[in-house]
């Protein structure tokens, strides 16, 4: 302790009592510049945005009571925009209990258990056909793909002033026995 | 060490080397928006976010939370809930000593200074703080009793500090800073949580939360804390008799009936006992004489409010609160009931302007027990403050420039009306930085103390009381500050976060204490006939070196040069009031997830000395070794100021109390969610 102590105190006087204080963090930058990012392949801040909406969704929505057991399966279908970064969100959480897990899909027949269906834009020129597939299940789909709500999606988002927005298409959701916080409704456009 | 001219000459020369600094960094920075230069936001930072919160990121940008403006151009710095856990604090005081740039002192087992640049005391009064949006600094000294702030700490969402003024949107008193506690809605913390452990100096404390859903838009938690804690230690290692205990509980319920519509209804009672020891003054000689005693404190406290929404762009908030604070010590009793109305609007207005205002009205009343040492004249009292704001954000350039300018009208009973605007502009070349620059106008009104009080100190060679009374003075203007300040935000690289701010504070009517007689001895009264300037900088870096490792820390420097007014015989303020704040303080911080769910943190602190009160510079270690054995349970020790046995932070003013100091603490902690 006495070693610590003495040690300490002789950084702090180093660098403090003297000129150099502040060139601590010149030296910092310098000594972090060298150290690669941890973040280097995450995604852009829009995909970091919409993979916390995504999470945020499993908390905002209720989902019928036969499909509400087992994991909370958060999917991807199509080409994955999130890289790691929608697996470290949820790594860990658990909503009403039950932990959440993601998977990717390539087609949409390789879709069994799904609660919260992100469809990339890859999925565009076969959205009807995909959308038309999952109907009648009790999957809250949310897509960045044109006109998805007006198509027949459920959340769609799209950006306005460099801010992120959503739309909401009530009838679908419906339909899917699906049942969506006001606190998400309030903040949302709802499709007509 | 140095001596006290030295550290002065040294010091002088730091702004110089912190501006070389700052033009270093800005030529190294880089300016494109290159794709590899895009924000990285941790999940965990993100997922701290409302909804309302995260529509409102600029995904295009590097901006670190949805600010506003007004904040952005602003010395923001934001302690999050695993900032606290982290850091082992177990009360709010300890946390707020890792935010950058704050100056906290603990006098005694139970006593804090707390301010920002400069002007700390026990009873600082430029500092401006909320729980919640509930103003708990106390009219009585225009200060904050820290002891009776507190709340689940785990249940904290965050804390908001905002150095320099605020007092355009907050009000009188946001002079050199804002602290704002926020905790969070009940929908977030449901289950039950349990928190308890022990030690050295925390004895032992216990937490205990439980949150439920009541139906699918209204959610409540209630929650009840205990904390035992140890007498500190005299200079000499003696006991101090200090220690001191606290029951608290409280409950939040937060309800959303409809997609326009929220209503939070909050509220927490507490009391406490703390042992103390005063030093009194006596009529009879030899006019002074030490009591021990053993201080009541109690109080509670209910706030409504209601969120509604006209459109996402236009927010109506109205908040209403009641608030209860009784005292009781042999020198002093207090016994006070504060009542206030708040209704804010925040709208767009066209394309490029969002405008903010608000009105507001608070009630105070205070009844006061007088004692030999400490009286006020009248001891009932009854004050109003009305106020009214508004600001405007401009959007000069999109993406590029902008600016706010609003101000605030207050009338209170001691100055009357009082106008505190201010001007911010914000500046974004490039996605990774940001420049910012403000000048603004705050002024620090009268508090009931220097206008009614009696203070009668305990002589310190045998005199009559009375000889040495501080006077309050009903005549006591504000004192008033006119602050220029400069700051600089860049994130070079993804992993890696630095904030520089400037500031040049130039202050008018300052209180003194004036003598009434000429010679050693005299009766005084409080008046305004001090003015100078303090300046200063505040530098924070965060890194993440790798996944599992981030470094944090900052250095702050601060120096004050005051003048008496002409026809001023004040004999010590000057020396206090340049004094009684560090001029340099730096602490790193360490948090490393080592692996098998185990955590390992450590803040080394550096504060320099104090010249009055004299407090020699320390440095101290913080360490914590916390394991999570299964998703649900954590398990920690910390061991706090483990560098030395004991050591002085601050000294008694005004009140005759001791100097106690400040001892080694270890203890353990065990947290259990399900």
């Amino acid at each position: 302790m006495a070693l610590l102590t003495a040690f300490a105190r002789v950084l702090a006087k180093c660098t403090l009592q003297t000129y150099n204080g502040p060139w601590i963090f010149l030296s910092a930058l310098v000594f972090f510049g060298e150290l690669k990012a941890s973040a280097e392949t995450s995604p852009s801040p829009e995909y970091q945005v919409k993979a916390v909406f995504l999470f945020n969704f499993a908390q905002f929505v209720s989902w019928p009571r036969q499909t509400s057991e087992g994991p909370l399966v958060i999917g991807v279908l199509g080409e994955d925009p999130f890289g790691m970064y929608l697996d470290q969100t949820i790594r860990g959480e658990k909503v009403n209990d039950r932990p959440l897990v993601m998977q990717r899909f390539r087609r949409v027949t390789e879709i069994k258990a799904c609660d919260v269906l992100f469809i990339s834009r890859s999925e565009n020129d076969r959205m009807d056909q995909t959308l038309g597939n999952l109907k009648g299940r009790s999957i809250l789909t949310v897509s960045d793909a044109e006109n998805f709500a007006s198509r027949g999606g459920m959340i769609e988002f799209f950006t306005e002033r460099n801010k992120i927005r959503m739309r909401i298409n009530l009838d679908a959701v419906k339909e899917a026995d699906l049942k969506i916080s006001s606190k998400l409704l309030r903040v949302a456009e709802i499709a007509r | 060490m140095p001596t006290f001219r030295q550290v002065n000459r040294l010091s002088r020369a730091e702004p110089a080397v912190a501006i070389l600094i700052f033009m270093v960094a800005v030529t190294l920075a880089p300016t494109s928006d290159a794709q590899d230069l895009y924000a990285y936001h941790p999940p965990e930072e993100l997922k701290r976010l409302s909804v309302e919160q995260l529509l409102d990121v600029d995904v295009t940008s590097v901006s670190k939370y949805p600010e506003k403006l007004s904040e952005a151009a602003a010395a923001v710095a934001v302690l999050t809930q695993d900032d606290i856990a982290s850091s082992g604090a177990t009360s709010i005081p300890d946390a707020l000593r890792l935010v950058p740039g704050l100056d906290v002192a603990r006098a005694d087992a139970h006593t804090w200074a707390i301010s920002s640049r400069g002007f700390n005391d026990i009873f600082a009064n430029k500092l401006l703080v909320m729980i919640d949006g509930r103003t708990v600094y106390t009219p009585l000294f225009s200060g904050v009793f820290w002891e009776i702030q507190d709340t689940m700490l785990e249940d904290i969402d965050r804390i908001e500090v905002v150095r320099g003024p605020g007092a355009t949107l907050w009000g009188a008193n946001a002079v050199n800073g804002v602290i704002d506690i926020i905790t969070k809605s009940a929908r977030e913390t449901q289950g039950l949580l349990l928190s308890t452990g022990g030690g050295t100096e925390d004895r032992g404390f216990a937490a205990l939360r439980y949150g439920m859903k009541i139906n699918d838009d209204a959610f409540v938690r209630v929650y009840a804390k205990y904390f035992d804690r140890d007498e500190s230690v005299l200079g000499n290692g003696d006991d101090a008799h200090d220690e001191w205990n606290m029951y608290r509980g409280g409950f939040r319920l937060d309800w959303d009936p409809t997609p326009q519509n929220s209503f939070t209804l909050q509220g927490d009672i507490y009391s406490g006992d703390q042992d103390e020891t005063y030093l009194v003054p006596t009529v009879a000689p030899p006019f002074s004489k030490t009591i021990e005693s053993t201080d009541e404190v109690s109080g509670g406290n209910l706030l409504g409010r209601w969120t509604h929404n006209f459109a996402p762009d236009s927010v109506l908030t109205f908040q209403t609160y009641y608030d209860r604070t009784v005292r009781d010590s042999p020198i002093f009793g207090e016994d006070r009931d504060t009542g206030d109305i708040d209704l804010q609007h925040r709208f767009a207005l066209g394309e490029i302007q969002e405008i903010i205002w608000g009105i507001g009205f608070r009630v105070t009343h205070a009844d006061i027990k007088n004692s030999l040492n400490v009286s006020f004249i009248p001891s009932d009292r009854t004050l109003s403050l009305y106020s009214a704001f508004v600001q405007d954000e401009i959007t000069i350039i999109p993406d590029l420039v902008r600016l706010a300018i609003g101000s605030k009208f207050e009338h209170n009973d001691f100055t009357g009306f009082e106008v505190q605007p201010s001007a911010r502009a914000l500046w974004t070349p490039g996605h990774s930085q940001t420049v910012w620059a403000s000048i603004s106008r705050a002024v620090r009104t009268p508090s009931e103390a220097e206008s009614d009080v009696r203070l009668n100190p305990a002589p310190p060679v045998p005199l009559p009381p009375g000889l040495l009374t501080i006077f309050g003075n009903p005549e006591m203007e504000s004192e008033q500050l006119l602050a220029y300040e400069v700051g600089y935000r860049v994130q070079p690289i993804t992993a890696v976060r630095l904030d520089l701010t400037a500031y040049y504070n130039d202050y008018e009517d300052l209180r003194t204490v004036e003598p009434l007689l000429p010679g050693p001895v005299s009766p005084s009264r409080v008046s305004n006939k001090l003015s100078g300037d303090a300046y200063g900088t505040e530098i924070s870096a965060t890194a993440q070196v790798t996944k599992q490792w981030r470094l944090q820390s900052s250095y702050s420097y601060w120096q004050a040069d005051l003048a008496l007014d002409r026809g001023s015989h004040d004999r010590n303020t000057v020396s206090i009031d340049e004094g009684s704040s560090p001029h340099n303080q730096f602490f790193v911080r360490s948090i490393l997830d080592v692996g098998w769910n185990v955590e390992f943190d450590s803040t080394l602190r550096y504060v320099d000395v104090l010249p009055f009160p004299k407090i020699p510079s320390y440095v101290t270690l913080d360490l914590r070794l916390a394991w999570s054995p299964l998703k649900n349970l954590e398990v920690s020790i910390v061991g706090q100021n483990l560098l030395e046995d004991h050591h002085p932070e601050f000294a008694p003013t005004f009140i005759g109390t001791q100097q106690s100091e400040v001892e080694r603490g270890v203890y353990g902690k065990v947290v259990w969610r399900f």
